[in-house]
């Protein structure tokens, strides 16, 4: 009994610096916050972040390569993608002439991006699709490339040289 | 009978000196909150790797202004069922103590309000008023979480109570004084006159009871199980809003900054520079100044000492907050205070 006592007296006066030294370790410049400083500080996104479907732009053809078959309009779950062909003098030629996406229904789960033979729809690398009405959440074609970017033939090759 | 002029000017002016030492003291206690949890927040956000409040205005600093504005724009709800009256009245039973408490605080060199005789005294005396607010306060709500937060609340505080005046015995001993203003001025010289480092292990002991003690009497976290927010919600405050929470939370963080100060008063020297060269040779109104800075200093460094523990320990079961006021710090600041006297009587007498 009296043993245990003292015990727990010395405890006492160990147990009690300690904790207050593990939270001066962290509070000194040893840990740094790991807060981000969001619209400041952008997060960096993972590299193959699935955002939502785009069209980038290859650049040498100066337009997205989309042939407009409609195949991402036809997998999509919620019919939230349009696309209007516009054929060309050459009977090769197709392109859309619109590509509507109401992403405010888009569950981003990637099927159209998935079933595109020209593997022309890709994830956007952006997140901050806020906007204050529902008119904002209708992308059309100039705006799926300018969200698009470049297309970046490497990637294709790697993409398409696995799916073969 | 005549009416004496001089007597008369002579009370308007007493009048008007303690109306505005009034303000004074109110609008220092109201900078001082406003900072003290600021910093709350900054120290447990950095102890918890998080950056705390940055956004308002430079650095955050008008984090707590914006809270506080925030407050008073509530709504003041009285529950159905409750005593108005002393619903309405308990916040500033706990407010007014904790802001009275400050005019006996030896701020600087001839910077006490009233620098009584008996200030120790008072400020135990005083500061035990607040039990009657939080009690109120718990019984008036109408609330089972509130009475249960002011049972607790009523025998923590007379528990701790004891031992806060038990180690206040010790400096005052060794002084020979309860007034507040000699006691600092007997730790006159430096460093090593400080309490703290005197009469081993006698301060020590007392200065660490002390310290314990008072951050029950003060309701800070490793023992503010009169608002156990995991058990009872809000303790005492449960049902309070607006106004009347800012005067409990005003004067939860008042006692806080009290507390520390009895700790600077009594051991760290209070308002003395620890060296003679850091402001000991100026004297008149520029010595006040240093003082007041040297003491504020003081108060910073055990204000955040404060937060730090507050931030790294968790909550005491009721059992063992019992425990260690009536098992450990009462013998032992009873024992304590024998040696004192013994030492002050037989070997400092001789």
């Amino acid at each position: 009994m009296r043993k245990s006592l003292l015990k727990d007296i010395v405890n006492t006066f160990i147990s009690l610096p300690k904790g207050l030294w593990v939270t001066a370790k962290n509070w000194s410049f040893l840990r740094p916050s790991v807060t981000q400083l969001y619209p400041e500080e952008k997060p960096t996104l993972p590299e193959r972040y699935r955002g939502m479907p785009t069209l980038p732009v290859d650049p040498q053809l100066g337009r997205t390569p989309c042939i407009a078959c409609g195949a991402c309009a036809r997998m999509c779950p919620e019919h939230i993608i349009t696309v209007v062909p516009e054929k060309g003098t050459d009977p090769k030629d197709r392109r859309p002439a619109e590509f509507t996406i109401d992403i405010s229904r888009c569950m981003w789960c990637g099927l159209c991006m998935e079933v595109c033979p020209k593997k022309c729809l890709k994830p956007a690398r952006t997140f901050e699709l806020a906007c204050y009405d529902r008119q904002g959440m209708i992308y059309r074609l100039e705006d799926l490339m300018r969200l698009g970017g470049t297309l970046e033939p490497e990637a294709e090759e790697s993409e398409s040289s696995g799916d073969e | 009978m005549q009416i004496d002029t001089q007597q008369i000017t002579a009370l308007a002016v007493e009048i008007v000196k303690i109306l505005a030492a009034a303000v004074v003291i109110l609008v220092f206690i109201l900078l001082v909150v406003l900072y003290v949890v600021l910093k709350l927040r900054w120290v447990i956000a950095r102890i918890q790797s998080r950056l705390g409040p940055n956004r308002t205005g430079p650095w955050g600093v008008l984090q707590t202004v914006a809270d506080a504005i925030k407050l008073f724009q509530k709504e003041d709800i009285i529950p159905q069922g409750a005593d108005r009256w002393l619903f309405t009245i308990a916040p500033a039973i706990v407010f007014i103590p904790a802001y009275v408490v400050y005019v006996v605080i030896p701020f600087g060199k001839g910077l006490t309000v009233r620098p009584l005789d008996v200030g120790v005294v008072y400020v135990t005396a005083i500061s035990s008023i607040s039990i009657i607010g939080i009690i109120t306060a718990g019984w008036a709500s109408n609330n089972k979480w509130s009475l249960l937060g002011a049972f607790r609340a009523a025998s923590q505080l007379i528990a701790f109570e004891v031992p806060v005046i038990l180690a206040m015995c010790i400096p005052v001993l060794l002084s020979g004084s309860l007034n507040l203003d000699v006691i600092v001025q007997k730790q006159t010289g430096g460093i090593a006159n400080w309490n703290l480092f005197n009469a081993f292990p006698m301060c020590q002991v007392a200065c660490l009871m002390l310290l314990v003690a008072g951050l029950a009497e003060a309701n800070t976290t490793p023992f503010d199980l009169m608002e156990a927010e995991s058990e009872l919600v809000a303790g005492f405050n449960t049902e309070y809003s607006g106004m009347k929470f800012a005067l409990f939370f005003l004067a939860e963080f008042a006692e806080t900054f009290t507390l520390s100060a009895l700790l600077v008063t009594l051991f760290l020297g209070g308002y003395n520079p620890p060296l003679h060269i850091l402001g000991g040779q100026l004297t008149g109104y520029w010595y006040s100044l240093v003082s007041l800075v040297w003491f504020l200093f003081k108060c910073w460094l055990v204000v955040v000492f404060i937060l730090w523990i507050r931030s790294t320990f968790p909550r005491v079961r009721i059992d063992q907050l019992m425990n260690l006021s009536w098992k450990a710090l009462i013998p032992v600041g009873l024992a304590n205070l024998l040696i004192t006297g013994a030492y002050v009587g037989l070997w400092l007498a001789r």
